[in-house]
C-alpha cells in the first residue's frame, strides 16, 4: 500500500465540491424555471464528481448519498424519467445536505446523521431501487467495528467479460481492514480448467467506519455477474448510543441552512484563493521588468558620473512604475468576482418567496465585478439580510400589487459595479417603499425622535439603521431575528463602506452600498498637524479649502462652523481631537478639509497639507488598541508612523457631541 | 513471449516461466505448458518477470498446484515479483501457492 498522506487533498476537495454544489444548486434553480436537457448533464456531472471524490478520499456516507442522487440524475438524463418540481425539490435538499456533510467533515465529525439517512432513502425510492428496510438500518450506523461479512462467488463468465475480482478485492480493501479467504470447492483439474472461466470464490471480512452502500458501490458494476450477499458482523456490534446522540442536534438545526456552516468555516484556516493562469503570468512578466531594471540602476552603482543622471533618474522612474503596478497586481490577486456571493440569491429567493407567497423575479447585474476577498467573505451577510428584508418588507403580495396597479411578480434587482475607486453594490426593489408613517410611529415610540413634525425622508430612511429598531407589525422567522439595520450598517462600516436608503413611495427601495476595492492598502492625502502626520483616505476627501478668519462662527456648546457651498459644516480641529503639541492655531493659518461620510460632510482643519501617497493599512487594534477616530496605521518613507483617519468614526464624534 | 521449457516428456526438472503480461489473454500457452510440466517430477516455476497478472493466471496456478500435490510433483519457484506477490495475497491464494519469501523486483 502507498503511503500518500491524501488528508493533504481534503481541502481542495471541499472547495472544489462546495463550488460543484453550488454550480449544482444553480441549474436546478434554471431547471425550475424551464431550462434545457444541457443542465441536468452539468448537475450530473456535479453529482458525480463528488462521488467520486468522496469514495477516494475516504467519505463512503457523502459517496453513497451522491451514489443515489445520481442513480436518480442518470434516469432524468436518459429520458426514463421527466424532470418534476419533487425531483428538484429532493436535488436541492440533497445540496444542502452534503453541505451539511461537508461541513462536518471540515470538523472532523462523523459525515451521515437522520436527516442524510433519511434523505439516501428518499432517493433511492425516488430512483425506484428501494433499499431494503432491514439494510437501510443496518447502513444507518457505520457497524464501526462489527464490519461486514461477505460472500463472493463469481459467475464463470465474470472474468471474459472484463471484471477482474483482483481489483474489486484491491478497492474493497481501500475501505477498510480486508481479510480474504480464498474457496476452491468448485476448482475443475488443470485438463478441465477453462482458464478465461472463474471458478474461484471468496470469503471476505471486511471491518473499519464502512457503510453497506460503500460496498455495495465496489461491486456496483459486477452486481449481474456474481452472486453477492453482504451482511453484518452481528457479534460484536456495540450500542449505537453516542452516534444518535451526536446526530440529533444538527438535523433540528439543519432547516436553517446557511448559518451553521459559516461558524464551521470561520473556525478553520485562513483559506486559499484560486488564482488565473494569467494573472499569475503577468506577475512574472513584471517581476522581470523589475529585474531588468534592478540591473540598470546596479550599473550605476560601479561607476557613477554626474552626467549620467538624467539616466539614473530615469531608471529610478521606471523602478516606481513597476513598482506600482506590481502592486496593482498582486492586489489583484486577492479580487474575486461578486457572483460567487450573488450566487446563494437564487435559492434565498426562490425559498423566501415561496413561503411568503410572493412572486419574485431576481435580476443580477454585475456578477463579474471583482472584490477583496476578505470584503467579499464578509458581505454576504449583509446583503442576506437586506435581500430578506426588501422580500419581506419591500415586495408586496400579488393582490396588494394588482390593488397598486402594478404587475403580479415583483423585481428584485442586485447590481454590482465599479464607481471611482469603489465598488457600488445596489439592492433595487420595486415594492411599497419606506412605510413612512408606521416607522415615524416606531421610533416616536422607541424614543428615537421627539415629533414627527418636518421630518425629511432622509432622516426617515436613517431612523430604520438605528439599533433596535424593526417596524414588522409580525416579526417573521425571517427578518425579525433581532439582527436590525443597524448590525448591516455596523458591518459595512467596519469593511470601510457605507449604506444609504432611497425610498420611492409606491415605486421601491434602493439600498446602496459603496464598498473600497481592498482593505489593504488606500490612497490617502498625508496631512501634517503639529509634529504628526495623519494619513486623510483620498476617497472621503471632497475639497480642501484656506478660510478667511472671519469664515468661522463659533456656536454655543464650544462647535465651531463655517459655510462651505451654501451649507454650513462643522470644523474638527485635528490637533484638538487627537492631543497634538505645536499646532498650528489660527484658521487662516491652515488649510481646511471637507470630507464626507454616510451622507454628511464635516471640515478636517490642518496644518498644511504633505502630498498625496498610497498607504499600507496596519491594523491599529492588533498592533495597539483602537482609537476612535483611527481607522489604522502606515508606516511612511522614512520610518515613522501615521495615523489614518476613520473619516466615518470622526463624524460619528462629532454629531454624538453636538447631540451632547 | 519469455516462456520456455525444457525436458520434454521424459521425467527430471521442468522449467515454466511466467510473461511479463500474464492476464487472461495470455493463459493459454502457460495453460499448455503447466499441463505438460505435470509428467516430470520436479517444476521449478519462475513469476519474476511478470509485471501484471490477474485472477484468471492466478486460478489456473492455483489449480495447477493442486493438481501436482495431488500427483506428487515438487513445485518449487525459481522467482516470484512484487505484483506477483501482491495479487496473489489478496486475493488469499498466496498460501495455496506456496509463494517465496518476497523479493524486491
Amino acid at each position: 500500500m502507498s503511503s500518500v498522506n491524501i488528508a493533504q487533498f481534503h481541502k481542495v476537495f471541499f472547495e472544489e465540491s462546495l463550488e460543484g454544489l453550488d454550480a449544482m444548486e444553480s441549474a436546478l434553480l434554471a431547471l425550475d424555471e424551464g431550462g434545457d436537457a444541457e443542465l441536468v448533464h452539468s448537475i450530473f456531472r456535479a453529482a458525480h464528481s463528488i462521488k467520486g471524490g468522496s469514495a477516494t478520499f475516504g467519505f463512503p456516507d457523502m459517496a453513497a448519498l451522491t451514489h443515489e442522487a445520481e442513480s436518480l440524475l442518470d434516469q432524468v438524463r436518459d429520458g426514463r424519467r421527466a424532470i418534476d418540481k419533487g425531483i428538484i425539490e429532493l436535488m436541492l435538499r440533497t445540496v444542502d445536505c452534503l453541505r451539511g456533510m461537508f461541513d462536518r467533515a471540515q470538523g472532523g465529525q462523523p459525515l451521515a446523521n437522520a436527516d442524510s439517512d433519511g434523505l439516501k432513502l428518499e432517493l433511492a425510492a425516488a430512483a425506484g431501487n428501494a433499499i431494503p428496510a432491514a439494510a437501510a438500518k443496518a447502513a444507518a450506523k457505520p457497524a464501526a467495528s462489527g464490519g461486514w461479512s461477505i460472500e463472493f462467488r463469481p459467475h464463470a463468465g465474470m472474468l471474459a467479460g472484463g471484471n477482474d475480482p483482483l481489483r474489486l478485492l484491491r478497492e474493497l480493501a481501500a475501505l477498510g481492514q480486508l481479510v480474504v479467504e480464498a474457496r476452491l470447492d468448485r476448482v475443475p483439474t488443470l485438463d478441465a480448467l477453462d482458464p478465461t472461466e472463474c471458478h474461484l470464490a471468496w470469503h471476505l471480512e471486511l471491518t473499519g467506519a464502512v457503510t453497506r452502500e460503500a460496498i455495495a458501490a465496489v461491486f456496483e458494476w459486477v452486481e449481474d455477474e456474481c452472486d453477492l450477499s453482504i451482511e453484518p458482523i452481528v457479534a460484536a456490534a456495540p450500542p449505537p448510543a453516542p452516534a444518535v446522540e451526536a446526530v440529533a442536534a444538527p438535523a433540528g438545526a439543519g432547516a436553517a441552512a446557511g448559518t451553521p456552516r459559516a461558524a464551521a468555516a470561520s473556525s478553520n484556516d485562513a483559506g486559499s484563493v484560486r488564482v488565473g493562469i494569467d494573472k499569475i503570468d503577468g506577475l512574472i512578466d513584471l517581476v522581470g521588468e523589475l529585474v531588468i531594471t534592478q540591473a540598470m540602476l546596479d550599473q550605476f552603482r560601479e561607476d557613477f558620473d554626474p552626467s549620467r543622471l538624467a539616466m539614473l533618474q530615469q531608471g529610478l522612474a521606471q523602478l516606481a512604475r513597476h513598482t506600482r503596478s506590481l502592486q496593482e497586481s498582486v492586489m489583484g490577486i486577492r479580487m474575486l468576482p461578486i457572483g460567487s456571493v450573488f450566487n446563494r440569491f437564487p435559492r434565498l429567493v426562490r425559498d423566501l418567496s415561496q413561503k411568503l407567497g410572493k412572486q419574485v423575479k431576481l435580476d443580477l447585474v454585475g456578477e463579474h465585478t471583482e472584490l477583496d476577498k476578505t470584503v467579499l467573505e464578509k458581505i454576504g451577510d449583509p446583503l442576506v439580510h437586506l435581500v430578506r428584508n426588501a422580500i419581506d418588507h419591500g415586495l408586496e403580495t400579488p393582490d396588494k400589487r394588482r390593488a397598486a396597479g402594478k404587475g403580479d411578480v415583483g423585481t428584485l434587482r442586485l447590481e454590482a459595479f465599479h464607481r471611482g475607486g469603489s465598488i457600488v453594490v445596489e439592492i433595487v426593489d420595486d415594492g411599497a417603499g419606506l412605510n413612512r408613517d408606521a416607522i415615524i410611529n416606531k421610533a416616536l415610540q422607541k424614543g428615537l425622535i421627539k415629533s414627527g413634525e418636518g421630518i425629511s425622508d432622509e432622516e426617515v430612511g436613517e431612523l430604520i439603521f438605528q439599533p433596535g429598531f424593526s417596524t414588522a407589525a409580525v416579526t417573521t422567522d425571517l427578518s425579525g431575528r433581532g439582527v436590525g439595520m443597524d448590525v448591516v450598517r455596523r458591518n459595512v462600516s467596519d469593511l470601510g463602506g457605507t449604506v444609504s436608503i432611497k425610498s420611492r413611495p409606491g415605486n421601491g427601495t434602493t439600498f446602496t452600498i459603496t464598498l473600497p476595492l481592498t482593505l489593504a492598502i488606500i490612497d490617502g492625502l498625508r496631512s501634517a498637524v503639529g509634529d504628526e502626520c495623519y494619513i486623510v483616505p483620498l476617497v472621503s476627501i471632497v475639497e480642501s479649502v484656506q478660510l478667511p478668519p472671519d469664515a468661522v462662527r463659533s456656536v454655543t456648546g464650544g462647535g465651531e462652523l463655517f459655510r462651505f457651498r451654501g451649507e454650513y459644516l462643522p470644523i474638527v480641529r485635528l490637533h484638538q481631537q487627537f492631543g497634538c503639541a505645536n499646532a498650528r492655531q489660527k484658521i487662516e493659518d491652515g488649510l481646511v478639509i471637507v470630507v464626507e461620510s454616510d451622507g454628511s460632510q464635516v471640515g478636517l482643519f490642518v496644518d498644511e497639507l504633505i502630498g498625496q501617497q498610497q498607504a499600507v493599512v496596519k491594523s491599529l487594534e492588533a498592533n495597539y488598541r483602537r482609537v476612535e477616530g483611527i481607522s489604522g496605521a502606515t508606516i511612511l518613507a522614512d520610518g515613522s508612523v501615521a495615523l489614518i483617519i476613520d473619516v466615518a468614526g470622526l463624524i460619528r464624534l462629532q454629531s454624538r457631541r453636538k447631540a451632547a | 513471449m519469455g516462456s520456455k521449457s525444457k525436458g520434454g516428456a521424459s521425467k527430471g526438472e521442468v522449467r515454466v516461466g511466467m510473461p511479463a503480461d500474464f492476464r487472461i489473454a495470455e493463459v493459454t500457452d502457460v495453460h499448455r505448458q503447466l499441463g505438460e510440466a505435470l509428467d516430470a517430477s520436479q517444476i521449478l516455476l519462475d513469476g519474476g518477470a511478470v509485471d501484471r497478472i490477474d485472477t484468471a493466471a492466478l486460478q489456473m496456478l492455483v489449480v495447477f498446484q493442486r493438481e501436482a500435490q495431488k500427483r506428487g510433483n515438487t513445485v518449487n519457484w525459481a522467482g516470484a515479483s512484487a505484483p506477483l506477490h501482491d495479487a496473489a495475497s489478496q486475493l488469499g491464494l498466496a498460501q495455496i501457492l506456496a509463494l517465496p519469501a518476497k523479493q524486491p523486483a
